[in-house]
């Protein structure tokens, strides 16, 4: 507000807008969705409950702005997620790197369904394996070789990224280089505009 | 006089929406700037000239002029309170937190600061002692409900394990738990198999809630358990019962719930009276939501909002005590 105040009162038009893309973050319950998007925007994540639903928040980084739709994890809610992915451009799921095994299981099913749906197959994914900070959570190369990405995800443009809320230095790692995803998407699509 | 409203609608960006702001938004923001020079030059200079004149003129005191011009209630006592705390006296500055056992004494000291005469203004004594009651024990039931937030369920706690078992014998008085950790907690609103995942921020409140509702309104409880397993637009009924938690506590935070407190008891709030403000909450959702029949729970943070937006409207009229209309 002071900035643009300041520009206010110096005669500067509005600073130059940045591109906002649409994206839709689906996972298990529990996997952390709400406090890594609540942390993003510099919120506290002190009073944060069960997302039921769906919650839409506009996350802001240096070159872009993500308006992501983030549906709830529930067995009783994920039933409706297909009906939330039109019109998005990207995906962010997000798992629990320290849940028991058949809770992994059910976040593979689920991430692999995702992965194949006709709405999302094209689209960049940006998965983020949380939790690293409990004692019981898998590694990088775990995640990858149980979530079978690299058959399974071949042709397809993903992004893994270990991370906890304890360290955002990680998730806005895997956020910026998911933006560049989505540049790189927006620029291809350019010449075909015209 | 609170400098609020008009400008802070028009204004008001939710969190949201970071999107560069056209030029009118901008004027809006310089026109904040000036409500706020304003606001503190009244504060700082022209309210103390008003006040002087006023005493001076009337023989009595801000506080004396708010007791008699307002009647027992919410008015009053939010009057007292912004008088208080806008006070350049550190007695009377302290006093919206003195504990139960000193109301009394501070009372004295303010009308001995504020030549106040008992004889002058018999009734005085026992409205300042019934604001200043209500006034720190509201702050002093909101340490109390924060603590509770902040406590996190533990299974290894006999207390709360035992608080758990407590509230599915209140709803499903009929089925007898399977194990600690089942589906069947799904049956009366929890997520997963095991209830402590869906505490979350809300903590121990969440639960004390939840078994207060079920303990002190049976049958309403069970009535509204039973229509959020509605087919079509069924809720789960903990959850939401989380969320309501939530939406009291953040009410309660940031003042709003004042009148509410302020008109309902005359002296300091207990932690009942906040249970009771979430079981209205409960049983008025259940009646909100489905008279909006909303297509689905995917929708439930949109009607959400809608009913917060209500209790805000309802409870900004200084008149209003939110009233169970159920036994």
């Amino acid at each position: 507000m002071d900035y643009l105040c300041f520009r206010a009162f110096c005669c500067k038009g509005p600073p130059s807008p940045r591109t906002e893309y649409d994206v839709v973050c689906v996972g298990l319950t529990g996997s952390g969705k709400s406090s890594l998007l609540t942390q993003l925007c510099s919120e506290s994540t002190d009073s944060i409950i069960p997302t039921t639903g769906f919650s839409i928040k506009a996350v802001p980084f240096q070159n872009a702005i993500l308006n992501v739709k983030e549906l709830g994890g529930a067995d009783n809610i994920r039933k409706y997620w297909s009906r939330y992915y039109q019109g998005s451009q990207g995906v962010i799921f997000v798992l629990d790197s320290a849940s028991s095994e058949d809770d992994l299981e059910t976040a593979r099913n689920e991430l692999h369904s995702a992965l194949q749906h006709p709405q999302l197959c094209t689209l960049p994914f940006l998965i983020l394996a949380n939790h690293q900070d409990k004692p019981a959570a898998r590694s990088l190369q775990e995640i990858k070789k149980y979530f079978e990405l690299e058959p399974l995800a071949r042709g397809q443009r993903w992004i893994l990224q270990p991370c906890s809320v304890e360290n955002m230095d990680a998730v806005r790692e895997g956020f910026n280089q998911f933006i560049s995803l989505l540049e790189e998407i927006d620029q291809e699509h350019i010449p075909s505009r015209i | 006089m609170q400098l609020k409203g008009l400008m802070d609608v028009e204004c008001r960006r939710g969190k949201d929406s970071p999107r560069a702001l056209p030029f009118p938004a901008q004027s809006c923001h310089i026109l904040n700037m000036i409500g706020l020079i304003w606001h503190y030059l009244y504060s700082s200079l022209l309210r103390s000239w008003m006040k002087w004149i006023l005493r001076k003129v009337t023989g009595r005191c801000e506080l004396q002029r708010i007791c008699t011009n307002t009647v027992q209630g919410t008015e009053r006592t939010m009057k007292i309170e912004y008088s208080l705390e806008s006070s350049k006296n550190e007695v009377l500055k302290t006093a919206v937190t003195v504990s139960e056992a000193n109301v009394a004494n501070r009372v004295h000291d303010i009308m001995e600061i504020k030549k106040i005469s008992i004889q002058k203004d018999p009734k005085f004594k026992l409205n300042l002692q019934t604001c200043l009651l209500q006034i720190s024990g509201f702050k002093k039931l909101f340490a109390d409900v924060e603590n509770l937030r902040k406590q996190p369920f533990d299974s290894s706690n006999k207390q709360h394990e035992d608080m758990l078992k407590k509230l599915w014998n209140l709803l499903m008085p009929h089925v007898q738990l399977e194990s600690r950790i089942t589906k069947q907690w799904g049956d009366i609103g929890f997520q997963g198999d095991d209830p402590k995942t869906d505490f979350r921020g809300m903590g121990m409140l969440g639960l004390h809630n939840l078994v207060f509702f079920g303990d002190h309104y049976t049958e309403t409880a069970r009535q509204t358990l039973s229509h959020s397993n509605h087919p079509k637009i069924g809720y789960s009924f903990a959850i939401v019962g989380i969320n309501l938690t939530e939406m009291a506590y953040s009410m309660m935070k940031s003042g709003l719930l004042k009148t509410h407190f302020y008109n309902l008891v005359p002296g300091v709030p207990q932690l009942q009276h906040f249970h009771q403000v979430y079981c209205y909450l409960m049983y008025e959702f259940d009646q909100f939501w489905f008279k909006e029949a909303p297509s689905s729970i995917m929708e439930f943070n949109l009607y959400r909002e809608q009913f917060h937006e209500r209790m805000k409207q309802l409870l900004q009229d200084p008149k209003t005590v939110l009233k169970l209309n159920f036994k």
